[in-house]
């Protein structure tokens, strides 16, 4: 059961709320608008289908099930309009269908929003009085709905069994799941509650003291103690009315019940006592908690729904206050124009300090100031940009979950182990890697791992295992996820494809690699049937198109029998990186430095020439192709003679390349900005122009990417 | 209705019809004004490997970074020295942004509707496909081009080298 105080506190569950309303808002605005045209494209179905996968999975792995049951039903449906494409559909019914379905889940969220007291089934159930034997039992509104969505497929489908509609997923009344959440319920956990009534012996006198020592004793070991009267020492006649009535206490301990009647047992002038466990004690203590704003004769029949979720709210408040103290939440748009601006003045500064003008005079105050300021700007870079960078660990741990349930589901055990979780990311990455990597998990649990008995005629270990691993490589963040499952079966995909009609080259041309990234097509699915999980060919068109999104790549490997990794990598927003100016001619490029490996000059002797005429240089046993710069980008420069001009070594990724340029120039930090859109259509990135960086004076330097570099020589 | 309503815009619209003239050697090219954000006087290009000829490379325009286009190569004659009247005229389609380099900038001029005609049909003349139309101006034409085509018929060069 989740307890309804810690929900508000949940970040999971803030992330969830916010991602869910804004799909809901997406299909809305898609719904609305097929309606008004009459038609839906394929675009928006896929599209449509997309958001209703991506709610399914994540409400299922927040423990809501019927937000979940009503989003597969929905899927089912668009998967069949989307295979089947029947014409004539009735736009308006199947919008206000899907409308429907759209704001029972936000009416939902609304409720998760506001802490209140959340169950399984919602809260405005319907009771059936129309008898029969279901009459006096409350219907879920998710299963109405989900009926409804299913009645309207079999009646356009005609045969309601042609899909297989998988009906394990429904409201599986039978398991009972229990939502474990990050914070430790604050005594919650392992607290009994007990009732007790205590007669003191007559005439003893002072019982309200006495009274007063059992609270007291008990107040040590419990996380909440009430008892009546509430008010013992100042109120004169509480003696007397804990002589005709006993002394009540309702308390919530973690000590276990022989302990806690020692302390009864120890208390002088106690004549009986009855010590009872119990689930709840709100009824009882409805009066107490009232008494003191409102009549309490009145109101002790307030029921226990506002009752606790009075409770729940000054549990809120005050659990909120003290988490709140250190946070504050700040609009992202504040921190984008945050950082443009400080990008804007690493590049002012530098036009100050560099200036043509000051070229040549003896400034050593200025000097000295300069350097202060450059101090100040390096430490409100560094500042500005911790603050949108979030550790992954978030997003890592979401998945510890979605393995461990589906590893129950699936019957398979899989250990999830996570490398690189303070590896940090800026927040709008983030939002956009969660969902590919939990798609990406599932895949894995269903598609790679396979079962105990085929692990063990493997003679793999019986545990299956996937790797989250997180990193920087320069500008990029690297995350790979990789599974020691069966791998991919190049065979089947390339059916597929085939198939589809997706193979434009001759299969034995294609590699690998291109052979793997078919999987990444929206649709494409080699699976025999449809699960809960997975099947239907959208998870990897999900990652495709979020990672697109950031500007990041995906790329898949896999053995067969050995298991797949797939790597995505992004590119860090707003980079200001060190870069080395070197010139080449009359044109300046910027070399990150962190794939500088060492420069030289070398001699002439030093360079080898191939019989195809490549060149290359040994470094430290390596041979390494020399790539000339003049002639990579065609720019006229009178330095063609190795021993004139200068060789940087550049790494990446274990490959090195030796680049030839006129000179270095110096070091400097610069703003990254991406190349004009207009340029993507050339093939300007892959010959290794990452992007461009306005220099000091005010002219323009293309930074150059070492992959693109190196991979622009094969 | 709608057609009321659409000339009711355009009647209120006042960039309609008007363009901006320039010259490329001989002829005066016009295009609407609409789409032009600044003229500038020509500033030193930064090249950009991998682009084709007409392409000069990009410049840094108060910050940002904007790919200029020579107008000339673009319409395959030869280049000249740029000197002092040489003009970028920075155009804004939809988002993206890039420079023309023209040889001088003229005036802004009033082009009714009635005194635009369509381009002949014939196929001669690489210039045709940018052309939208033709504008009389007391006994002068100048032609009128199509700003979308100018930033995407590229993709169809790409598509032709490749075939």
């Amino acid at each position: 059961m989740i307890d309804e105080s810690d929900i508000s506190k949940e970040p999971m569950l803030e992330m969830f709320v916010f991602e869910t309303n804004q799909l809901l808002e997406q299909l809305e605005e898609l719904l609305l608008l097929s309606e008004k045209n009459e038609k839906i494209g394929t675009e928006n179905i896929n599209e449509i289908f997309r958001i209703m996968h991506t709610i399914k999975g994540s409400s299922a792995m927040m423990m809501f099930n019927n937000i979940s049951s009503v989003a597969h039903s929905v899927e089912d449906l668009f998967y069949f309009i989307r295979e089947n494409k029947p014409d004539h559909l009735d736009y308006s019914t199947l919008c206000d269908l899907i409308l429907s379905a759209s704001d029972f889940v936000k009416s939902e969220i609304k409720k998760i929003q506001s802490g209140n007291q959340f169950n399984d089934q919602s809260t405005d159930l319907y009771v059936n009085e129309s008898g029969g034997e279901d009459e006096g039992q409350f219907f879920d509104p998710a299963i109405i709905l989900s009926n409804r969505i299913k009645n309207y497929l079999s009646s356009i489908n005609g045969n309601a069994n042609e899909l297989s509609l998988d009906t394990n997923s429904q409201n599986d009344k039978s398991t009972h799941k229990f939502y474990i959440s990050s914070y430790n319920k604050k005594g919650a956990s392992g607290q009994q509650k007990y009732t007790a009534k205590v007669y003191f012996v007559e005439d003893c006198q002072m019982e309200n003291i006495r009274a007063y020592t059992i609270i007291h004793n008990l107040k040590v070991s419990s996380s909440e103690i009430f008892h009546r009267p509430a008010q013992i020492i100042e109120d004169n006649q509480s003696s007397d009315f804990i002589v005709q009535n006993g002394f009540d206490i309702y308390f919530s301990t973690n000590e276990n019940e022989d302990e806690i009647r020692k302390l009864f047992d120890g208390v002088l002038f106690i004549k009986t006592y009855e010590l009872n466990k119990v689930d709840g004690y709100l009824d009882e203590i409805s009066d107490l908690y009232l008494s003191s704003s409102r009549n309490s004769k009145a109101d002790a029949g307030m029921d226990t729904n506002s009752y606790s979720a009075r409770e729940s709210e000054d549990e809120k408040e005050t659990s909120i206050k003290s988490l709140k103290q250190n946070l504050i939440s700040v609009n992202v748009e504040k921190l984008d124009k945050l950082m443009d601006l400080v990008g804007e003045i690493v590049i002012t500064e530098s036009m100050v300090t560099r200036n043509p003008d000051l070229i040549g005079l003896q400034l050593d105050n200025f000097g000295k100031a300069a350097r202060q300021l450059r101090k100040l700007n390096d430490e409100l870079q560094d500042v500005v940009m911790s603050i949108r960078m979030i550790p992954i660990a978030a997003t890592f741990n979401k998945m510890q979950r979605i393995v461990r349930d589906m590893g129950k589901k699936l019957s398979k055990e899989v250990q999830l182990t996570i490398i690189g979780e303070e590896t940090e990311v800026d927040k709008n990455i983030i939002e956009n890697l969660s969902d590919p990597l939990m798609h990406l998990i599932r895949n894995a649990m269903d598609h790679g791992i396979e079962d105990s008995e085929e692990r063990k005629l493997k003679g793999k270990p019986f545990i299956g295992g996937i790797t989250l691993e997180a990193g920087n490589t320069g500008g990029d963040v690297v995350i790979s996820i990789t599974d020691d499952g069966r791998g991919l079966n190049k065979d089947k995909i390339l059916q597929k494809a085939r198939k589809n009609g997706l193979i434009n080259k001759a299969e034995t041309e294609l590699s690998d690699r291109e052979i793997f990234s078919f999987i990444l097509l929206p649709g494409f699915s080699t699976s025999n049937e449809v699960t809960e999980y997975s099947g239907r060919g959208v998870g990897m068109d999900v990652v495709k198109k979020n990672i697109d999104k950031v500007g990041g790549t995906v790329s898949v490997e896999s053995l067969s029998g050995l298991g797949t990794t797939i790597k995505i990598k992004i590119p860090l927003t707003l980079a200001i990186i060190d870069g080395m100016e070197i010139a080449v001619g009359n044109s300046i490029y910027t070399l990150p430095t962190i794939c500088i490996k060492e420069s030289f000059r070398p001699e002439e002797r030093e360079l080898i020439i191939d019989p195809e005429g490549n060149e290359m240089m040994m470094i430290r046993g390596n041979c390494c192709p020399v790539v000339r710069l003049h002639k990579l980008f065609a720019v006229k420069t009178e330095i063609t003679n190795v021993s004139k001009g200068i060789i940087i070594v550049v790494e990446n990724d274990a490959r090195t390349v030796c680049l030839f340029a006129d000179q270095l120039l110096g070091e400097q930090q610069v703003v990254v900005k991406s190349l004009p859109k207009y340029l993507n259509k050339y093939k300007v990135k892959e010959i290794g122009v990452a992007g461009c960086t306005i220099l000091g004076d005010g002219s323009i330097s293309l930074i150059l990417d070492a992959m693109g570099l190196i991979n622009s020589n094969i | 209705m709608t057609e009321a309503l659409d000339q009711l815009m355009e009647q209120e619209d006042t960039q309609h019809g008007r363009f901006l003239t320039f010259s490329i050697g001989r002829e005066v090219f016009g295009i609407e004004i609409r789409y032009v954000t600044e003229i500038i006087g020509i500033q030193p290009i930064t090249e950009v490997p991998e682009v084709p000829a007409y392409v000069r490379g990009i410049i840094n325009l108060r910050g940002k970074i904007i790919p200029v286009i020579d107008v000339r190569l673009k319409f395959k004659k030869e280049t000249v020295e740029y000197n002092d009247r040489t003009c970028i005229i920075v155009i804004d389609i939809e988002e993206v942004s890039i420079g023309l380099i023209v040889d001088n900038v003229a005036e802004v001029l009033s082009i009714l509707d009635e005194n635009i005609v369509l381009p002949p049909d014939y196929k001669t003349g690489f210039q045709n496909k940018y052309i939208k139309g033709i504008g009389k101006v007391g006994s002068e034409v100048k032609l009128l081009l199509d700003c979308d085509k100018l930033l995407r018929d590229d993709e169809m060069e790409i598509l032709e080298k490749i075939t």
